[in-house]
């Protein structure tokens, strides 16, 4: 599964998240740029009904801040939200993951880039290994034609190789 | 040791349909089956060799 990273930080901190992202190997970001004002600051305002004041508070209260966007493979979530919070520790800042249940793109037209080399899947199961009987994260990496699932605890792995495939369609 | 079947999801670019979909996948000992949820296209792969560590 994908997973839409959004990274809410202040404005002077956008530097130090951006080389925390690219370290931990996103592929590519957009950024928007925001006024907002966090809970903590907020508590207590009631603010006046007409657009003067309202803009007026925005103006200056609110802090200048940007959000930094990306979509990432589910399982590389963890090293990159690592690596964003060890670089802006002490630093305000807000994370968020969001799941992604589909992604459609439109090449508007232009050719599919031709580089769609199938990546393999990357999965992972808590369970007892079958060699060393702990209870480990089982691995399992799935390509097109072969499979290996091995224990992060022992190293054995066991390979699977492509046998058949059916396609119900083509009945 | 017999492992027992594994039930597991991801969700990706369907090899035969092309679309981002759910699969299901089983692990067994000695097979695995991946399906896409949409269109049904289904990969069997089999168990070919085991590694085990060296004590």
């Amino acid at each position: 599964m994908k997973v839409h990273l959004r990274v809410f930080v202040e404005i002077e901190n956008l530097g130090k998240a951006m080389n925390a992202l690219t370290d931990a190997g996103i592929t590519g970001f957009y950024i928007l740029e925001y006024k907002g004002m966090s809970p903590q600051d907020w508590e207590g305002f009631v603010i006046k009904e007409d657009p003067k004041s309202t803009i007026g508070l925005i103006r200056d209260y609110a802090k200048e801040a940007v959000l930094v966007c990306c979509v990432v493979d589910e399982d590389k979530v963890d090293s990159i939200v690592e690596s964003v919070q060890k670089s802006l520790e002490g630093e305000k800042y807000t994370i968020l993951e969001v799941p992604i249940r589909r992604i459609i793109v439109s090449y508007g037209g232009s050719k599919k880039k031709t580089d769609e080399k199938a990546e393999p899947w990357l999965l992972e199961k808590e369970v007892p290994c079958f060699y060393c009987g702990e209870k480990a994260v089982q691995r399992i990496r799935i390509e097109k034609n072969k499979s290996k699932i091995w224990c992060t605890n022992c190293g054995a792995s066991r390979y699977y190789t492509l046998r058949t495939t059916e396609n119900p369609g083509e009945d | 040791m017999v492992v027992k079947p594994w039930m597991l999801e991801k969700s990706a670019r369907c090899h035969s349909c092309g679309d981002a979909t759910v699969h299901e996948i089983q692990v067994d000992e000695y097979d695995l089956q991946i399906s896409c949820r949409e269109c049904g296209f289904r990969r069997y792969y089999t168990f070919t060799m085991v590694e085990v560590p060296e004590k």
